[in-house]
Order: structure tokens, then C-alpha cells, then sequence
């Protein structure tokens, strides 16, 4: 990756003109990251730092002085904190437990899908269950309890909402860490007279720490870049800065005020990013190859504890599918809580008033996903297999609108593409786009990680026969990493079906998307419709996961990456 | 734990079975009936192809796992169903599981500090047990620093350092180059007869078992099928597979045709051989198998002996050369030294052979020979 470096200009502008179809290439993918990633980012701090020509400060004074802003910047930054640390925390034990526990292969399953169900809902569908079970009417609250004036809305009620949608992440990282622990290290520790937990606390946490902070790192960036879970549940006493963003532009018409909000933002979402790209991922002890250790493991946990973690495990489990379950039912009675009369009427709702978001969003994510696909195998192809210049730039440029928070993106998008001769406001293309460039870099990422696996010889074998870059790639390296386009183009699809918080920006009268609906409905309480949608998209999700899992099982090829990664982004 | 050398004791392996679930072949023994008898200070080895059972017999002597059947003694303690951090053993992994994030000091030092003992006395043994494996000064390296035989030296010396009561290696050598792996087996070999303990090694590689052991136990499809000092396992195979296994073999199917105490005559080969061997309840008229080694077969450059072949094709090994030849229908492995460069036969040549009479093992043919050659 690095003989880019120190390479001379010269040679590499050689080796490009030999190569007109990389040289076209490339050129073809800075023409677009400049206009939808570079751009729109300038645009942003343009708009914050230029007031009629001039340079002004007052944007961001406005922020900075505003106590109620300051607030909402030490408000996120505390949620994101406490989210790293329990969604860590819940994402270890559940991945120590599938690990470690020896557990039944149908119980992994279980396990599995209770913890995918969260990473592939809709934003609001955690928020909607926490007033269905603890709002002044809840289920919890009010049936069962008899509490009366209670306040769902504020710190506690945003943590757990979000600890429970985002500790999926952790578990992802973790899990294939813990499975790649060379399990005769731990049998060493043993065979040298270490107690279970002395083993446990010597060696397997040790080892296990880069992933801790990793995983951290990454659930304090989502939870800083979460814009539903507290539009919905933090209430007023508890700003936090998306929502403040989002409050600033629709409902003051504030763009200044919004950009300077969302550049505060940027600040820690960008060091966090940083921190995880460049320190922490650095650190590992442990090469992850996807591949388990190998040996047969000994018996690491002692039966007690054993019982004990799969009680915990069980206990978070069970409250997700109840909040599922809980949706389920919303959608298919009167009004949850009031009347629990059997009824099909909110259906009915979203597939009349409601048709016109369903068939935007499918119409939208139906462009996005083959193109979101094309490009991360693409870039991803450029930057792992060609020298050019520039290539660690491109790659780093590919990654920014994927690492900030999408309310940034959002307000970015906004301004950049209001007026003309690049107004695209209002269309269908903005929306897309703003998927391609945002939900992309996975398919870079698994392009690459892929391709490192693929050995060099097999590209020259076939340029030795005298096949140019461009046959090469379509005859020999194409089909090899087909696996990374389906990657790709999933999670762009899965996101395009759930994201909301850069493109509730973006929507208009033309082209609305269903997560913008569901936020609607939430606001004008019709939490009925509101539950329908949600269940259509994680139905509509799943089918799209068991498409493509299936798909990727017929193209699996060496290295090919287990369907869960689609959601690891 | 006893700070004195020399605490030698002895292992007990009685009866020992594992079954493992297969997908295709259902339940199968990875271990069946495992019987072994490790004399206190003694270095044994089980040696056998891939899946024989020598591991997982290894990994129960060590109590990573837990036997189905059978039980394990420590001089006399059963230890069975006690777990490894409570037998006081050292094992090498074949991939010598250093522990990635500590140096190697503290890798040495982690039995030790488990034990609680004191830093001054951590320290010395430290000190002391990297000076013994070659390894003075490396304490604040890391294990992704050094090279295959460096990482192999801290693994033998984290395992020597809690003075074990039995030492267990788990291929410890088959990371190495070719090289590398002969002087480390010497190395420790030596360090095991200095420090006279009790040790059980396991490899595939029948040299390295020949190189290192006081004694071998082959195993075979879970079993122990010989088990022996090296010569034994050589001269005296009890089965066509230890002498296949054992260095290399031709084996010749032929017929008693007459016996008297160990003198077997057999008709082989196209002619009648006169062999010297335990009479393992042959009888006239019983079909056999004669183990022939290719280093026990002379080549007489003539054509006159009984036993006449000719040259098919040779390798010239530099201090070696072997041939192949053709002998009534078979076609056997013969050896000759390099006795200069003008002792070379040319392919085609007709030859003699001339095999003594105590080289050969005569072994009764089994049934599944039989059913195989029919």
C-alpha cells in the first residue's frame, strides 16, 4: 500500500498515459469526489465563514456563544461517551458468550438475529417501542406499573434506545476478534498454572483491548452522528447537536446557523475518526482472518459463568425481540395502549397515502444500489492494484462523507446544490448520490480487503498473455471480487431503505423516502402507520439480506466475507 | 511447587479413549485405548501420520481435554479430571503461542508470577532460563521481533522455567527450516537429559522421533500399534504399517516353505530366501510378507547370484545413491554408498542381489493384505 510513496510524479504520470483506461478512470472519480464529497464540504464552511463576499466570523460566534448550543455540544459528546462504553460493553458479552460459550449452533443463530434485527431497522423503530413500553401511556409504565406523569423523554431513555440499536457494531468487531485468538495461548496460560479468570484477565483481555477501544471509537461516532433516536427521545431539557442542526435549518430556516452547528460537530466526529483509521487499528495483536483459530478450544469458561453470561445475553435478547414484537403489534391494532382491536387500517394507510414514499424510496435505492456497488469496486480496485498519483488521497477522500455524521453531509448537500448551475434540490439525483458517496466506501473497503488476498501473479499471468488493464480487470479480477460488489451494493441498498439523517435534508414535494414518513407520522402521533412502515422496512431489509446472501454463497470465492459484514458499516 | 530440580516422576496412561462426533463419519475414536508407560526422566514419543490420535492423547496427558474412558496418572496421582493449570506441566505448541502482548521476559515470567513468587526470585529464574536456551538479553523484545528458532526458544524456556513435573511437545519443530530443525531437536534433547525431566514429545517426522526419544510409541487410526527404542521400531517392525511408517521399506509377499526355530525359509522373489526371524506362529504353507530395508540389500556387480535384477532408474544423493531394480516381477529400493565416481551402475545393467539373512522380518500376511492383493 505504501510504494505509491516516494514514488516519483514522473514515473507514475508514465505508467498512466500507458494506461489510458486507468488514467480515465481515475480521472472520472476525482471529477466526481471533488463535486460530491470535496465540494460540498467547502460549501459548508463557505456558507458558515462567508457573509456577501466577506469573511465573518458571527456563524460560528452565534454557536459559540449561545449557551443552549454549548450545551448541546457537551450533551452529545457525553451521550456518545456512555454509549461507547455500555454499547461495549453489551457487545463484548455478547460476543464472548458466542465465542467462548460453546453454544448450540441453532442458539448462535438465535443469537445472531436478535442482534441483527437493531443494525437493520428503520432509525425510529427502538425510539417508537420506548413510548409504546415507558411513555405516560406505556405498556411498562402505565398498564403494568400504574405509574402516572411519566417522562420518557431525556438522557436515560436516548442511552438505552441507542445502546441497544448500536451495541451490534461492538459485537461485530469484537466477536471475530475473540474467535481469532489463537486458543493455545489462552492453553498455555492454563497449562502454566493461570486460574480461568486469571487467564481471562491476563491474557484473552489483553488481547482483546485494541478492539475494545476500536469498538468504542465507533459507537461514539454513531452515537454523535445519531439524529432520530434523540429527535425523538431526548426532549427539550436534553439538546444535542443533529437535532439542534435539524431544528436550526427547518425550523428556523437557518442555513448559516445550521452549517456552524453541524461544523462543531465535525470537530470530535472527525478526530474520533482519526483515532480509530490511524491509532487504534494499528494496534492489534491479533490478525483477523475471518477464519476461527482452528485447534479445538478447551473448556474457557467454567459452567457457572457460563449460565450466568448466556443469562445476561438472553435478557438483552429478549428485551429486543419484545420491542419488535411490540411494533408488530402496534401496526395491526387500533391505537396500542387505548384500543387493541385488530386492525388493518394502519396497511392500508402506507399503501395509499403512504405509496408514493414506498415506490420514491425503492425507485431511489434501486439506482443507488448498482451504482453505490460499481463505484467501491472501482475505487477500491484503483487504489489497491494501480499506482497513481494521489492514490492514498483519493482513498481518504472516499472515506469522508462516510465518517462524518450524516447531518453534516446533509446540510452540506443542501447548500452546495441549491443554486445553479448545480441545483439538484428537489431531485431524485441528489438523494442518490448522497447514498453513493455516503454508503459506498464499504464496498471500497471490502474491494480492498479482498484484494489484498488475491495474489498479484494473476493479474500479470494474464497481462503476460497480453491482455490490456481494462480486459484484465473485466476478465480476471472482476469476477474474483464480485463478492465485494454485492457487499457493496447491499449495504447501500439496506441503507437507502433506513438512513435518514443526511437525507432528511434532501427530500422534497418530488421524491420523499419512507424514513422521512415514519418521522412525520411519529410527529403527528400517528404512531400506527408509523409502526406499519417500520415493520415493511425490515421486512423488505431482510428479504434483500437473504437475496444477497444467497447471491454471495454462488459467487463465494476465497476470502469472500460472512453476510453479517453487509451491516458492519 | 518444589524449587529442586530432579522431581522425575513418571506417567501412567491406562486405557484412555476419546470419541469425537464426525459429520460424515459419524462417531469416531480419536483416541482409543490408549495405553502408555513413560518411566520417570524418560523422553518418549508418540509418533504417527496426521489424525492418529498422538495429539489429542498428548492434549489429555496435559488436560486440555478430558478422556471418555480410561484414566492418567502422575506418579501414581490420578489426574485425570484435573485441569491443566493444576498439573504443573510445560507444553510446546507447535505455533508456540507466546503471548503476543507481553515481552519475552514477561512470557517467561507468567508461570512464575502465577506461582507468586517474589520479583528478585522471578527475575534470577528469568535470567538463569534465557541464559540456558540461547537467549541472553533479548527479555524486553516482543514476539513479533523475532525469528521462528528465537520464538521456539522462548516457548521451551516459558514452559522449563516453572520446573514442570512433565514436559509435553506438540510438534514443536515443523515451523522450522530443515536446518533449524535438526539443531534445535539436539538442543533439546540435551536440555531434557540436564534436566531430567519426564517428557513427552509428539511429531510426525520418524527421524526427529529417532533423533530425540529414549523410546517411540507409533499410533495408528487411535491407537498404539509398537512401541519400542528406535532399533526395535527399525529392525523389528510388528506390522507392515511401523515399518512403512519407520523409514522406508519394500515389502515382498513370498510363502513359508520350511522352519525351525527362527530359521524361515520362504520362497520369494523367484527364489528361496533364508530368513532369520521370530517365528510369530508361522507355519509352513502361510503366506507372508518379507520386510526388506533398501540399505539391506547388497548390490554385487555380477550376474551370478541367485537373486538377479536390473538397474531401472537412480538418484544420485551425493553420499548415497539409490537405485531401483527390477527382480522377478517386483520392483525394489536398493541403497549403495558412494564410493567414488567410478562406482555408479548404468540403468540397464544386470546386477545381483544378496540379502542377509537377519535383515529381513518376515511378518504372516493379514487378511486385509490378502484382500487387498486379491
Amino acid at each position: 500500500m505504501t510504494s505509491a510513496i516516494g514514488r516519483p510524479w514522473a514515473s507514475a504520470v508514465v505508467r498512466m498515459r500507458n494506461d489510458p483506461a486507468v488514467a480515465l478512470a481515475v480521472f472520472m472519480l476525482w471529477a466526481l469526489l471533488a463535486l460530491f464529497v470535496l465540494y460540498p464540504l467547502a460549501a459548508l464552511v463557505a456558507r458558515m465563514m462567508v457573509d456577501h463576499g466577506a469573511f465573518t466570523t458571527a456563524g460560528i460566534a452565534a454557536v459559540l456563544t449561545d449557551r443552549h448550543q454549548i450545551r448541546a455540544f457537551w450533551n452529545s459528546l457525553l451521550l456518545a461517551f456512555l454509549v461507547g462504553i455500555a454499547g461495549t460493553a453489551v457487545g463484548f458479552l455478547f460476543a464472548f458468550t458466542a465465542a467462548r460459550g460453546r453454544l448450540p449452533r441453532a442458539l448462535l443463530t438465535a443469537v445472531d438475529a436478535a442482534v441483527l434485527l437493531p443494525l437493520v431497522s428503520p432509525p425510529f423503530t427502538t425510539a417508537i417501542a420506548m413510548i409504546f413500553s415507558f411513555g405516560p401511556r406505556g405498556l411498562i409504565t402505565y398498564d403494568l406499573l400504574g405509574l402516572k406523569g411519566v417522562t420518557v423523554y431525556g438522557l436515560t431513555s436516548t442511552l438505552f434506545s441507542e445502546v441497544l440499536t448500536y451495541f451490534p457494531i461492538a459485537y461485530l468487531t469484537l466477536r471475530p476478534l475473540l474467535a481469532a485468538i489463537d486458543s493455545n495461548v489462552e492453553g498455555m496460560a492454563l497449562s502454566l498454572g493461570a486460574s480461568r479468570w486469571r487467564v481471562f484477565r491476563t491474557v484473552t483481555l489483553p488481547l482483546t483491548i485494541p478492539g475494545l477501544a476500536n469498538a468504542f471509537l465507533l459507537l461514539f461516532a454513531a452515537s454523535l452522528a445519531d439524529f432520530a433516536t434523540p429527535l425523538i427521545l431526548a426532549g427539550n431539557n436534553f439538546p444535542v447537536l443533529p437535532t439542534q442542526a435539524y431544528l436550526q435549518i427547518t425550523g428556523l430556516f437557518d442555513l448559516r446557523g445550521g452549517a456552524a452547528l453541524s461544523f462543531v460537530l465535525l470537530l470530535p466526529a472527525l478526530a474520533v475518526f482519526l483515532l480509530q483509521r490511524y491509532w487504534v487499528s494499528r494496534r492489534y495483536y491479533v490478525t483477523i482472518t475471518g477464519k476461527g483459530a482452528g485447534q479445538t478450544p478447551f473448556d474457557s469458561i467454567a459452567p457457572a459463568v457460563r449460565s450466568v453470561l448466556l443469562l445476561a445475553c438472553a435478557l438483552v435478547a429478549s428485551v429486543i425481540v419484545y420491542f419488535y414484537a411490540l411494533l408488530l403489534y402496534a401496526s395491526v391494532v387500533v391505537a396500542l395502549g387505548a384500543n387493541h382491536a385488530f386492525t388493518l387500517q394502519h396497511y392500508r394507510v402506507i399503501f395509499t397515502d403512504g405509496l408514493k414514499a414506498i415506490r420514491d424510496t425503492l425507485i431511489i435505492a434501486g439506482f443507488a444500489m448498482p451504482l453505490g456497488g460499481l463505484y467501491g469496486i472501482l475505487l477500491g480496485y484503483l487504489i489497491t492494484k494501480k499506482t497513481f498519483a494521489g492514490r492514498r488521497t483519493m482513498e481518504l477522500v472516499s472515506m469522508i462523507n462516510y465518517a462524518l455524521p450524516g447531518t453534516i453531509v446533509g446540510i452540506a448537500y443542501l447548500i452546495a446544490f441549491n443554486d445553479p448551475p448545480l441545483e439538484l434540490t428537489g431531485t431524485a439525483l441528489i438523494i442518490i448520490a448522497c447514498y453513493i458517496f455516503r454508503y459506498g466506501p464499504t464496498g471500497i473497503r471490502a474491494t480492498v480487503a479482498l484484494l489484498q488476498q488475491i495474489d498479484k501473479s494473476l493479474e500479470e499471468a494474464s497481462q503476460g498473455l497480453g491482455a490490456g488493464s481494462g480486459t484484465t480487470f473485466r476478465r480476471v479480477t472482476l469476477p474474483l471480487i464480485l463478492p465485494a460488489f454485492f457487499a457493496g451494493l447491499g449495504v447501500v441498498f439496506i441503507r437507502s431503505m433506513t438512513a435518514i439523517s443526511a437525507t432528511i435534508f434532501l427530500v422534497s414535494i418530488s421524491w420523499t423516502l419512507i424514513t422521512v414518513k415514519i418521522l412525520e407520522n411519529i410527529t403527528e402521533l400517528s404512531l400506527g402507520p408509523a409502526a406499519a412502515f417500520s415493520v415493511l422496512v425490515v421486512v423488505i431489509v431482510f428479504a434483500a439480506i437473504a437475496v444477497i446472501g444467497r447471491v454471495m454463497r454462488f459467487f463465494r470465492a476465497p476470502g469472500a466475507m460472512p453476510t453479517t459484514s453487509l451491516l458492519g458499516g | 511447587m518444589s524449587e529442586v530440580s530432579g522431581e522425575t516422576i513418571g506417567v501412567h496412561v491406562d486405557g484412555v479413549s476419546k470419541r469425537y462426533a464426525h459429520r460424515v463419519k459419524g462417531e469416531i475414536y480419536a483416541a482409543r485405548d490408549v495405553r502408555l508407560d513413560v518411566r520417570p526422566g524418560e523422553f518418549l514419543t508418540l509418533l504417527g501420520p496426521s489424525g492418529c490420535g498422538k495429539t489429542t492423547t498428548l492434549r489429555m496427558i496435559a488436560g486440555f481435554e478430558t478422556p471418555d474412558a480410561g484414566c492418567i496418572r502422575f506418579d501414581g496421582e490420578d489426574v485425570t479430571s484435573l485441569p491443566a493449570n493444576q498439573r504443573n506441566i510445560g507444553f510446546v505448541f507447535q505455533n508456540y503461542a507466546l503471548f503476543p502482548h507481553l515481552s519475552v521476559y514477561e512470557n517467561v515470567a507468567y508461570g512464575l508470577r502465577v506461582r507468586g513468587h517474589n520479583d528478585d526470585l522471578i527475575g534470577k529464574s528469568v535470567g538463569d532460563v534465557l541464559a540456558l536456551v540461547g537467549l541472553a538479553g533479548y527479555e524486553q523484545q516482543f514476539s513479533g521481533q523475532l525469528s521462528g528458532g528465537e520464538q521456539q526458544r522462548v516457548a521451551l524456556a516459558r514452559a522449563i522455567v516453572i520446573r514442570p513435573r512433565v514436559l509435553l511437545f506438540d510438534e514443536p519443530l515443523s515451523n522450522l527450516d530443515a536446518k533449524l530443525r535438526v539443531q534445535m531437536r539436539q538442543e533439546i534433547r540435551d536440555l531434557q537429559r540436564r534436566l531430567a525431566i519426564t517428557t513427552i514429545y509428539v511429531t510426525h517426522d520418524q527421524e526427529e522421533a529417532m533423533a530425540v526419544s529414549d523410546r517411540i510409541a507409533v499410533m495408528n487410526q487411535g491407537s498404539v500399534v509398537q512401541e519400542g527404542t528406535a532399533e526395535d521400531l527399525y529392525h523389528r517392525p510388528a506390522s507392515q504399517f511401523v515399518a512403512q511408517f519407520v523409514g522406508r521399506v519394500n515389502l515382498v509377499t513370498g510363502r513359508v516353505m520350511e522352519i525351525s526355530g527362527e530359521a524361515v525359509k520362504i520362497a520369494a522373489l523367484g527364489t528361496m530366501l533364508n530368513a532369520r526371524s521370530p517365528s510369530r506362529g508361522l507355519a509352513a504353507g502361510d503366506a507372508v510378507q518379507i520386510i526388506l530395508r533398501p540399505e539391506a540389500v547388497e548390490v554385487v556387480r555380477d550376474d551370478a547370484g541367485p537373486l538377479r535384477a536390473t538397474i531401472v532408474s537412480r538418484s544420485f544423493l551425493g553420499e548415497k545413491i539409490e537405485y531401483w531394480v527390477r527382480c522377478a516381477g517386483e520392483t525394489l529400493q536398493v541403497v549403495r554408498y558412494n564410493a567414488g565416481p567410478g562406482e555408479i551402475i548404468p540403468d540397464g545393467a544386470t546386477i545381483s542381489l544378496r540379502c542377509a539373512e537377519d535383515a529381513m522380518t518376515v511378518l504372516p500376511e493379514t487378511s486385509l493384505e490378502r484382500a487387498q492383493r486379491a
